[in-house]
C-alpha cells in the first residue's frame, strides 16, 4: 500500500459519540475490529475493563454493553492499571498494565490468552508499560515509560531490541506514552514529558521529532496517544491542552479537535429516567460538555474515522476525515514561494 | 409493651445494607402496573416472586426471609424515609446515623443508645462494631465502641506473624505504656495514652477467648455478612454483656446491572440471617436477639436500563422470635400522581419512628433524646 | 543523647510538614534554624508538585474521595513544600467543609487548592476566597441565601468559627452578614449523568443581592460581602481567635474549639505575642507563621500535640519510604486514617474534627501501632533500607543504649521518656550488642533494626507530633 501523491481535504466532520458514564468509564484506549465492534478500554482507580460497543448504538438495553471483559485483580486476565491496547490481524487484543508490568493477551470475548512481561529495568523487563504497536512483521513494539525506553518484542514476548534512555535529546524520552507503527513500519512515540511526537524507524533510527512544549498550534502539553492514518497524516491526543491535533506525514500542521460531543444514544434513553438530572442539565451551561477532557488516545482506522477516548467524559468521540487521494497529475508542483494571485 | 421477660438483657444487631437496598424489588408490588411499566429491565418476574398476598411478594432471592416471615418471626416495615430525602450516599446515611436530617449531626443515634445503657462506660464490649473505622451510627464523643475487624485476629501487632515475637512487642508494649512523671498537660496525655494503651490489652484478652469457646453445627456463608454474624455470634454466645452489635453488608448501589447484584446481595444476606437464627437457636439463645436491617435510601421507581438511581421509600426489617411478624406501615403509593418530585416513592413512616420503636419497646430506653423527637411507633413485639 | 539544634529542627519540620527522617535532618545539620524556616515559609522557592504525573496514573481519582484523599496523602509525603500542605491541612480543619454533602468532588478538590494557593497570605484573601469557593457555598447553604428568603447558615458560621468565635457579636450581626452575602452562589454545574462530573464557578446575581443598608459591628452602609470581611478582619477578636487556631494546629494542643470562650488560652502570652504579629501585618499568615516558629513557647513545645491521622500516616510512610509516581494502592492511606478516625475531604461537622488526645481511643490507638508497625515491616522498602545502612556504617557493633539511641534519632530525632527509653534499652539486650560487621550474621542484625524500629513507632512519644 502506498501513500497518495496529495489529498483534496474536504473536511473532518463530526460523527457521533459512543458510550457513556457506566459502560465507558474513564476511556483509555480503543480499538477497532474487522467486523466494526470498537472496543474501548475503561481505566478505573484499580482496575480495568474492556467494553465492545456496536458502531451503530441502539440505545435502549445498553445494559448489554456493560463491561465484563478482564475484571479488577492481579490473576490471568485481570487488569489493575490498563494502559493501551492494539488488536493484531488475527483478532486478538494486547493489553498493556502498567502497574502488574505485564502484557496480557484476550481473545474478543475476553477469554486469557497468555500474558508476557516482568517488572525490572533489564533487557525485556518492564517499568510501567503504557502505549503498545504492532508493525507489519508482527513484532510489538511497548513504550516502557519509567524505564524511559521503547521495548520491541515478538508477539509471544520474546525480547528483540530497545532504544531510548532518559533525556531530552534526539531518541531520549522523558516517560513515553502512546506508540503507534505506520504502514512503512515507522515507528511514532509520545514522548510524554518532554511535550514532542519522535519518529523513528523500526530498527530505533531517529528520524524526526515534532513539536515543543505549549498551547499553541503544533505545541503539546504532556500528549499521551499518536497515531497515523493510511495517508501517513499524523495525530496527536494533546492530553494536557484537550485537543487533538492533526499533521502531515512530514509534521506539518493541519487541524486541532477540540470536541463536539453530543448524547450517545444509551445516554439519551438514560437520561430519559432521570427526572432531576434533566432539571439539572437545563439550568446549567451546556457548552463544555460537547469538549474533550484529557484525551488519552486517538486510533484512526482504515475508513477514515478519528477515535478520540475522551477519559475525563466517559465516551469516546468519533470523527470523519473526508478527502480525496490525487496523483501527480491531479495537482500541481510545489511552488517556491506563496502567492496572492488568483485565477 | 412487651418487655423482655427473661432474665437475659435484650440485644439489638443492626445490619446495614450499604448503598441503598432496592425495596420494590425486595417486597414487590407484583401485580402493579406501574411497577410492571417502570421497570423493563429490572422488574422481577412473577416466576420470581414468593407472594404474601395477592399484591406484595418477596423476591425468591431473599426467600430464607420468607421462611422467617411465615414464621411470623419478620416484621416489614414498608416506606420508611424522611420528609425531603437526600439523594446522596453520604449525607444520606449521615441522615439516618444521627437523626438530624436538616443540620450537620454529630452524634450517631447507636452511640446514644449505648450511652443511656452503659453510662458508667463499665464494659468496653457494651457496643461492638464488625469492622474497621466507626459507622457514624456509633460515633459520640466519651462513647466507646469497640470495632472488630478480624475476631480471630484482633487486637495490637497482628502484623507480625510470629506468635513468640508478636507477644515480646505486646510486652514491650505494656512495659513503655505506663504512668509517667511528666507534669503538667503533656503528662496528662502521656497517663491517657497509657490507660487507653492498656484498656486495649484488656479488650484484646477478653476477645482473644471467643473463638475458643464457640462451637457450632452450622455453617455460615462465606461472604463477608455471613462471617461478620458469625462474629456477632461467637461474641454474643461468650456473654460478653455486649448490647448492641453492628455489621454492614454492601454492594446496594446498583445503577448499572442490578439484575445480577440484586439476585446476590439478596442471597447474602438471607442466607447469613437465617444461618445467624438458626445458629442462636442451637445454642438457646434466639430470644434476647432482634435484628434491625435498614439502608439509607430506596431506589427510583424507573428504571434507567440496566439498574435504578438513588430514590427514597427504603424498608426496615425487624427480625427476631419476640417479633410478631407482618406488615407495618403502608406501600407507598404507586400511582404516579403521589410520585414525589415525579420520580420517587413518598415514604409513610418516619426512620426514627422505627429507631425509637426498638429503642423503646426492645431495649426498653427513652426515644425521644435519642432520635430528636416524637416519632410514630409501630408495634412488632410480642 | 539527641543534639538540641537538630530536636529543633526535626520538631519544626514536623509541625510545619511533615516530619523528616533522620538522615534528612542530618543533611540539614548545618544549617541555621532561621535559614531553613525562611525557606519552609516560601515554599514558591521550591518546585510544586507533579501534578502531570499524579494525573497520568491517578486521573481517575475523581471517582471517590478515598482517591482524592489518598493523593493528597502522597502529596504530603512527597512535597518539597510541606508547609503548602501542612496549612491546607490547617485550614481543612478550620473551614471544615464535608464532601458528603453532595459528593461533588471538583468543588472539594479546588477547594483544597485554593487553601494551598492563599492559605499564607492575607486573611482577608482567604476569607474572601472562601466566601466565594462553590464547595463552601453549599455546605453551608448560601447558594439558599436569597434576597427574600435570608439563609443564616454561613453568615452565622463565619463569626462562630471562620473569624471571631462565640461571643463578639450579636443575632443581629448574624441576620446583616447573611443579608449581605445574599446573591453569593455558583452557576449550575452539568450534572454527572452521563457523562462525568463538571466544576461549579462561582457567580455573585445582583438581582438576588439586598443591596439595602445594614448595621453590622457597629457599622452601617449598604454592605456587600467584601465590606463584612473587612470589618470582620479588623475585629482584635479575629486576630485572636485566628491565631488560637494557628496555635491549637501549629504549638500545643488547646481544649476543643467550642470551649474556647470559657477557657483561656493555655499559654495566654504566646497568643498576645501572635496577636500582636497579626495586627502589625494586617493578618498576614505567613508574618504570625514566622513569629511564631521563631518563638521560645513553639520550641518548648515538644510533645505537646497529638499527632492527626493525617499527620500520623505522612509520618510514617516518609519514613518507609514510597516512589514519586504515586503506588495504585493510594486508597490504603485514606483508608488508614479512616480507620483512626479522620476522613480527609469529610469533616465530622463544621465545627471540623476534635482534635488532641480526643484522636485517641481504644480502636484508634490499636490502628495508629498496626499502622506504623505493619508499613515497617519490610526492610526492603527505600526508607528502611537506608536506616539499616546508615546504623551498618556505624563501626563493629552498637550496644543496646547506643543502637536505642541511634534509632530514636534516625526515625526523626524522636524524643524518648526515660521510662520508655530503659524499657527499649532492656528489651534489645535480650539480644545483646548489634554486630555489624559479620556481614554473613547481616539478615539477623537487619532483623533486629526492623524490630527496634517498629517498637519506636509503637511508643507514645511517637503519637505526638
Amino acid at each position: 500500500m502506498s501513500r497518495p501523491h496529495a489529498l483534496l481535504r474536504a473536511g473532518f466532520p463530526f460523527l457521533k459519540t459512543l458510550g457513556m458514564r457506566r459502560v465507558t468509564n474513564h476511556p483509555t484506549d480503543v480499538a477497532v475490529a474487522s467486523d466494526d465492534t470498537i472496543y474501548v478500554l475503561n481505566r478505573h482507580a484499580l482496575g480495568g475493563h474492556v467494553t465492545a460497543l456496536p458502531f451503530v448504538d441502539p440505545g435502549e438495553n445498553w445494559d448489554q454493553y456493560l463491561p465484563r471483559m478482564g475484571p479488577d485483580g492481579w490473576g490471568d486476565g485481570e487488569f489493575i492499571w490498563p494502559v493501551s491496547m492494539v488488536l493484531d490481524e488475527d483478532q486478538t487484543l494486547f493489553i498493556s498494565d502498567e502497574e502488574l508490568n505485564r502484557i496480557t493477551l484476550i481473545d474478543r470475548e475476553g477469554a486469557f490468552i497468555s500474558k508476557w512481561g516482568e517488572p525490572g529495568d533489564g533487557d525485556g523487563e518492564l517499568k510501567g508499560p503504557a502505549g503498545i504497536a504492532i508493525d507489519r512483521d508482527s513484532y510489538v513494539y511497548v513504550a516502557d515509560a519509567l524505564n524511559h525506553r521503547v521495548q520491541k518484542f515478538t508477539k509471544q514476548g520474546k525480547f528483540v531490541m530497545s532504544w531510548g534512555g532518559i533525556g531530552q535529546g534526539d531518541g531520549q524520552f522523558n516517560m513515553p506514552w502512546g506508540i503507534c507503527v505506520d504502514e512503512n513500519n515507522d515507528v511514532y512515540v509520545a514522548d510524554w514529558r518532554n511535550d514532542r511526537i519522535q519518529k523513528f524507524d523500526c530498527e530505533g533510527k531517529f528520524l524526526f521529532s515534532l513539536g515543543m512544549s505549549g498551547t499553541a498550534k503544533g505545541e503539546f502539553q504532556r500528549p499521551g496517544g499518536v497515531d497515523v492514518d493510511a495517508h501517513g497524516d499524523i495525530y496527536v491526543a494533546d492530553t494536557g491542552n484537550d485537543r487533538v491535533q492533526q499533521f502531515d506525514q512530514n509534521g506539518r500542521y493541519l487541524e486541532q479537535f477540540f470536541g463536539d460531543a453530543t448524547l450517545s444514544d444509551m445516554s439519551r434513553s438514560y437520561l430519559m429516567t432521570n427526572a432531576q438530572s434533566l432539571r439539572l442539565r437545563e439550568m446549567s451551561e451546556l457548552e463544555p460538555q460537547k469538549r474533550f477532557r484529557s484525551p488519552r488516545a486517538v486510533r484512526v482506522d482504515d475508513k477514515g474515522r478519528m477515535f478520540v477516548a475522551d477519559f475525563k467524559s466517559y465516551r469516546v468521540q468519533v470523527y470523519q476525515k473526508e478527502a480525496i487521494p490525487l496523483d501527480a497529475s491531479q495537482i500541481a508542483q510545489v511552488p517556491r514561494s506563496p502567492t496572492l494571485f488568483v485565477n | 409493651m412487651a418487655l423482655n421477660a427473661d432474665s437475659k438483657n435484650p440485644v439489638l444487631v443492626v445490619v446495614q445494607l450499604t448503598g441503598g437496598n432496592d425495596f420494590m424489588n425486595t417486597i414487590v408490588p407484583y401485580s402493579s402496573g406501574v411497577y410492571h411499566d417502570s421497570r423493563p429491565t429490572v422488574r422481577v418476574s412473577e416466576d420470581e416472586i414468593i407472594p404474601i398476598d395477592n399484591e406484595l411478594g418477596f423476591y425468591s432471592k431473599a426467600a430464607p426471609l420468607k421462611d422467617l416471615y411465615d414464621q411470623g418471626k419478620m416484621a416489614i416495615v414498608q416506606g420508611v424515609g424522611y420528609p425531603d430525602s437526600n439523594r446522596s450516599h453520604f449525607r444520606g446515611m449521615d441522615i439516618v446515623h444521627t437523626c438530624e436530617p436538616d443540620a450537620v449531626g454529630t452524634e450517631g443515634w447507636v452511640a446514644k443508645a449505648v450511652r443511656s445503657l452503659d453510662p458508667s462506660k463499665k464494659n468496653v464490649l457494651t457496643c461492638v462494631n464488625i469492622g474497621r473505622g466507626l459507622p457514624r451510627a456509633m460515633a459520640a464523643p466519651g462513647v466507646t465502641v469497640t470495632s472488630v475487624g478480624n475476631l480471630d485476629k484482633y487486637g495490637l501487632m497482628t502484623g507480625l506473624n510470629e506468635q513468640s515475637q508478636r507477644q515480646r512487642a505486646i510486652d514491650l508494649f505494656e512495659k513503655t505504656y505506663v504512668p509517667v512523671m511528666t507534669e503538667g498537660h503533656e503528662g496528662v496525655v502521656m497517663d491517657y495514652l497509657a490507660q487507653t494503651g492498656r484498656d486495649v490489652l484488656e479488650g484484646a484478652d477478653r476477645l482473644s477467648s471467643v473463638p475458643a469457646g464457640y462451637s457450632s453445627a452450622r455453617e455460615y456463608p462465606d461472604t463477608a455478612i455471613g462471617q461478620s454474624l458469625r462474629d456477632i455470634a461467637r461474641i454474643h454466645l461468650a456473654n460478653m454483656g455486649t448490647r448492641i452489635f453492628y455489621a454492614s453488608h454492601g454492594g446496594y448501589d446498583y445503577h448499572s446491572n442490578q439484575v445480577p447484584t440484586h439476585a446476590k446481595l439478596m442471597n447474602e444476606l438471607s442466607m447469613a440471617i437465617s444461618t445467624f437464627m438458626d445458629d442462636l437457636g442451637d445454642h438457646g439463645a434466639r430470644e434476647e436477639v432482634v435484628i434491625l436491617v435498614f439502608t439509607e435510601f430506596g431506589r427510583r421507581i424507573k428504571d434507567n436500563g440496566s439498574g435504578t438511581d438513588h430514590g427514597s421509600g427504603g424498608g426496615s426489617y425487624i427480625i427476631g422470635d419476640r417479633v410478631k411478624g407482618g406488615l407495618y406501615a403502608d406501600y407507598p403509593s404507586l400511582d404516579p400522581n403521589h410520585w414525589e418530585d415525579g420520580e420517587d416513592l413518598a415514604h409513610t413512616i418516619d426512620f426514627r419512628g422505627v429507631y425509637a420503636t426498638v429503642l423503646e419497646q426492645w431495649l426498653s430506653i427513652e426515644a425521644v433524646p435519642i432520635v430528636g423527637g416524637k416519632f410514630e411507633q409501630i408495634h412488632p413485639f410480642n | 543523647m539527641l543534639d538540641r539544634h537538630v530536636e529543633d529542627i526535626a520538631h519544626l519540620m514536623r509541625r510545619a510538614g511533615f516530619g523528616l527522617t533522620g538522615l534528612e535532618l542530618e543533611s540539614h545539620a548545618g544549617r541555621s534554624y532561621d535559614e531553613i524556616l525562611e525557606d519552609v515559609l516560601h515554599p514558591e522557592r521550591f518546585p510544586a508538585a507533579d501534578d502531570d504525573i499524579y494525573d497520568r496514573y491517578q486521573g481517575t481519582v475523581d471517582e471517590h474521595e478515598v482517591h482524592s484523599a489518598g493523593l493528597w496523602i502522597h502529596r504530603m509525603v512527597h512535597t518539597q513544600r510541606p508547609l503548602e500542605e501542612k496549612i491546607a491541612l490547617f485550614w481543612h480543619h478550620v473551614f471544615a467543609t464535608g464532601m458528603s454533602k453532595g459528593e461533588h468532588r471538583h468543588s472539594s478538590n479546588r477547594q483544597i487548592d485554593m487553601f494551598r494557593s492563599v492559605g499564607l497570605g492575607n486573611f482577608r484573601t482567604i476569607l474572601l476566597e472562601l466566601s466565594m469557593d462553590p464547595a463552601m457555598l453549599y455546605w453551608l447553604d448560601n447558594n439558599e441565601n436569597h434576597k427574600d428568603q435570608p439563609n443564616e447558615n454561613y453568615g452565622r458560621e463565619l463569626l462562630e468559627l471562620f473569624s471571631m468565635g462565640v461571643g463578639h457579636y450579636s443575632e443581629q450581626d448574624i441576620k446583616m452578614a447573611a443579608r449581605a452575602f445574599t446573591g453569593w452562589t455558583f452557576k449550575q454545574p452539568i450534572p454527572q449523568y452521563t457523562q462525568g462530573s463538571y466544576p461549579a464557578e462561582f457567580v455573585f446575581i445582583e438581582s438576588d443581592h439586598d443591596d439595602s443598608e445594614k448595621t453590622f459591628l457597629g457599622e452601617t452602609g449598604r454592605f456587600n460581602g467584601q465590606d463584612i470581611i473587612d470589618i470582620i478582619v479588623k475585629q482584635p477578636a479575629t486576630a485572636r481567635f485566628i491565631c488560637r487556631h494557628l496555635y491549637n494546629f501549629f504549638v500545643a494542643d488547646e481544649p476543643q474549639v467550642p470551649a474556647w470562650n470559657q477557657l483561656p488560652p493555655g499559654d495566654p502570652q504566646a497568643i498576645d505575642i501572635m496577636t500582636q504579629a497579626f495586627k502589625d501585618s494586617d493578618g498576614e499568615i505567613r508574618a504570625v507563621l514566622r513569629v511564631m516558629f521563631s518563638s521560645d513557647f513553639f520550641k518548648q513545645a515538644k510533645l505537646r500535640r497529638v499527632k492527626s491521622p493525617a499527620e500520623l500516616v505522612a509520618g510514617v510512610l516518609k519514613l518507609v519510604g514510597t516512589e514519586p509516581v504515586p503506588a495504585s494502592d493510594i486508597t490504603r492511606y485514606s483508608a488508614a486514617t479512616t480507620f483512626m478516625g479522620q476522613i480527609l475531604y469529610d469533616p465530622p461537622s463544621v465545627e471540623g474534627w476534635h482534635t488532641g488526645h480526643e484522636w485517641i481511643d481504644g480502636g484508634t490507638l490499636t490502628e495508629r501501632v498496626n499502622f506504623a508497625v505493619d508499613e515497617l515491616a519490610d526492610k526492603n522498602r527505600i526508607g528502611v533500607r537506608k536506616i539499616i545502612e546508615a546504623l551498618e556504617t556505624q563501626g563493629e557493633s552498637l550496644s543496646p543504649s547506643e543502637l536505642v539511641d541511634r534509632g530514636a534519632m534516625l526515625i526523626g530525632a524522636l524524643h524518648l521518656d526515660s521510662v520508655t527509653r530503659r524499657a527499649l534499652i532492656e528489651d534489645v539486650s535480650v539480644d545483646g550488642d548489634l554486630s555489624l560487621s559479620s556481614m554473613g550474621d547481616s539478615a539477623n542484625a537487619s532483623d533486629r533494626i526492623v524490630s527496634l524500629l517498629q517498637s519506636l513507632v509503637s511508643c507514645r512519644e511517637y503519637q505526638f507530633a
